[in-house]
């Protein structure tokens, strides 16, 4: 089996980000789908990509715009 | 410039932007003067300077090393001094090139890790071609660290240098983490916002002429006061890359950059209307190749959307564009030595609604958690002004952070786990049996300030007990450069007034710059007063001391600070030795309360003799 390569995107892995890991994802072609050199986590591209979106999970204010008022603080 | 937001906007020509050449080059041997990559790079520093002037904002081009043998690159720095009136500097970064290779024959390229020799060697001959090629000196200058005694060589020999990049802000163990163990930018415990670096430490501002290093410092980015004290500090910043690299965007939409830069804004309100910001992104963020999963589309949409709402603020009058030497003379037109910098910062994305509160001057840096009834979750001694020389032949290679005392994250905090203490500042109160930490209460807070006095006054603290209900005030007081944070916690509604209430306030401390414990048998803890001290010379063994009145105190000679802990009125006040499992100590003041009464406590930094 030939070496692994980069992917279409540089993806990192979804399951060390979730951990604040920047982790670099290589592709196995044979499989049609990204590993992890640290992680056991192995997907396909969609799945890379959904599993980017469930990172966000944390970030409730992803979306919104906040203005900050004149108060001292609150 | 009161009430608006000052930026420094900067570039830099990097030749071989940092990823760059990994990204371009894998799986082809290292190659640091492949013509693509070379053309790509100045090619992303003209697009970054396109984009500013096209929205009316000037720009700081650091140039790096390798860019000074660049014809074009100086030509096009020249050229963009005269039309539009960047400013021509110079950074330390972007050391790596063929030439320097040559010369030095390493491939280190953080000038604060480099020897103290090396480092003037290279500052030498990096300003001499500058020279060269301008026929004048730099005013500015940069790297993610520069260390005291680099500073002071290059404002002794360049003496034109007024301004420099001088630190990332938090950047330390999690920088390490988050880049699988490989990112070695320990440099935690610094200002977030501009200072003027002490000549014997850079990250502690200057107390006084004597100790003004000559330079005004500005940190690399204006990252999130929140998100960065527990995350990656590289996904939280005003560096538009940076938040797509923390994946805080939805479909090309990345509203958390605007409040991030909205809340820098905001600021003034706490700091006489000045506020600051600091853009700099380096070329390797915006490759073709795309950055991680982002496409190259994308980084550079969010780079234009970036600087677009910068020069929207300008155009509304809310925004003043400086170049790096004229915020130096503008900081040092407006700033005492002696003037705090404030922050009541608010979670912006995570929902949270939990505000921190952020204060440093000559003598402390801390950070108060509201969503811990107004804990200490950080706390530095700047007050020790510790030199502390950083690189290759010190005994701290690469390690440039400040020391904590407190650091509720790497030891701890409100302890949740199986056996021990955390490192935090909180009060702890108790009746028949219970005992409630403070840092269980979700509160928030508002700023005032009077005269050289900075107050959090807290929003009322509810305690239920089985048998009694309390209402408590709390007001923390900081009086610039004095190393004292003053606690007063009241009760003002109780549902037995006569009820008494034992306070507990306290200091669970440790020192040390990562997530690790130092060795502690240095460490001296003492109980004070007119007639008497007693002492424990630290070893694990968990002993404790208590007196009537008096002074509680702990001497850490290794980082050469001393802590004290008073009250005043009628009180006990004790410290306590930890243990192997729990490598802390405590010091604390214990007071009985009832409805209408007070206890206040003064924690004191103070340097070691």
């Amino acid at each position: 089996m030939a070496q692994a390569r980069k992917g279409r995107l540089n993806y990192r892995c979804p399951s060390c980000f979730m951990r604040d890991i920047d982790m670099d994802m290589f592709y196995d072609e044979s499989k049609k789908e990204f590993y992890c050199l640290r992680c056991n986590y192995v997907g396909t591209e969609e799945d890379v990509i959904a599993k980017n979106e469930m990172a966000k999970f944390r970030y409730r204010n992803l979306l919104k715009r906040i203005t900050f008022g004149d108060d001292d603080g609150h | 410039m009161k009430d608006k937001l000052i930026l420094n906007l900067v570039h830099r020509p990097e030749m071989v932007p940092e990823y760059a050449e990994k990204i371009m080059g894998h799986g082809e041997k290292e190659n640091l003067e492949k013509e693509p990559l070379l053309k790509e790079s100045l090619d992303i520093f003209k697009l970054q300077q396109q984009i500013a002037h096209e929205h009316g904002l000037k720009t700081t081009i650091q140039m790096t090393y390798a860019s000074l043998f660049n014809e074009e690159a100086v030509a096009l720095a020249k050229a963009h001094h005269a039309e539009y009136g960047d400013e021509i500097a110079l950074t330390l970064l972007g050391l790596p090139s063929t030439a320097f290779r040559n010369k030095y024959k390493t491939k280190d390229f953080c000038i604060w890790m480099f020897s103290y020799e090396d480092k003037k060697r290279i500052v030498d001959d990096v300003f001499s071609l500058f020279f060269e090629k301008f026929g004048f000196y730099p005013q500015s200058t940069g790297s993610y660290y520069m260390d005291a005694d680099l500073i002071n060589y290059i404002k002794e020999k360049y003496p034109s240098v007024i301004c420099a990049i001088a630190t990332c802000w938090e950047e330390g163990p999690k920088a390490y983490h988050a880049t699988n163990n490989s990112w070695y930018t320990f440099m935690d415990g610094g200002p977030w916002n501009p200072w003027i670096p002490s000549k014997i430490n850079t990250h502690v501002p200057a107390e006084n002429e004597s100790e003004d290093s000559g330079i005004v410092a500005i940190p690399h980015l204006s990252r999130d006061l929140n998100a960065c004290f527990d995350g990656n500090g590289s996904n939280f910043g005003t560096h538009p890359q940076n938040v797509l690299r923390g994946m805080a965007y939805k479909d090309g939409q990345y509203p958390y950059l605007f409040n991030l830069i909205d809340q820098y804004r905001h600021l003034g309100k706490f700091n006489d209307g000045y506020a600051y910001n600091m853009m700099f992104v380096g070329p390797g963020w915006m490759n073709k190749m795309g950055r991680w999963e982002q496409p190259y589309t994308l980084l550079e949409q969010s780079y234009k959307d970036g600087i677009a709402y910068y020069g929207k603020l300008k155009k509304e009058g809310k925004l003043i564009d400086l170049t790096m030497s004229e915020f130096a003379h503008y900081y040092r037109a407006n700033k005492t030595y002696k003037t705090p910098e404030v922050a009541l910062w608010q979670d912006i994305l995570y929902g949270s609604e939990k505000q921190y509160f952020w204060y440093l001057d000559p003598y402390l840096r801390t950070c108060v958690d509201l969503n811990q009834g107004g804990a200490l979750i950080d706390l530095r001694p700047y007050v020790a002004k510790l030199y502390l020389p950083v690189g290759i032949g010190t005994p701290r290679i690469v390690n440039a952070s400040y020391p904590f005392l407190i650091q509720a994250n790497y030891r701890a905090g409100y302890f949740t786990h199986y056996a021990g203490e955390g490192t935090l500042k909180s009060t702890k109160v108790s009746y028949e049996g219970e005992e409630i930490d403070l840092a269980l209460c979700l509160t928030k807070a508002t700023f005032s300030k009077k005269g050289d006095e900075r107050y959090l006054h807290l929003d009322p603290i509810e305690v239920v007990f089985k048998r009694l209900t309390i209402t408590i005030a709390t007001t923390i007081t900081f009086k610039e450069a004095t190393g004292e944070i003053r606690y007063a916690r009241r009760i003002i509604k109780s549902s037995d007034p006569h009820a008494k209430v034992t306070f507990n306030d306290y200091m669970t401390g440790a020192f040390g710059t990562t997530e690790y414990p130092e060795e502690m048998y240095h460490i001296r803890l003492r109980v004070n007063d007119a007639e008497k001290s007693q002492e424990i010379k630290y070893h694990y063994a968990n002993r404790e001391l208590t007196i009537h009145n008096g002074i509680s105190e702990v001497i850490i000679p290794d980082i050469e600070t001393r802590i004290t802990m008073k009250s005043v009125g009628e009180y006990e006040t004790y410290v306590r030795e930890g243990y192997a499992f729990s490598p802390m100590y405590t010091l604390g003041v214990m007071k009985d309360l009832k409805q209408g009464e007070e206890i206040e406590t003064w924690l004191k930094l103070e340097k070691a003799a």
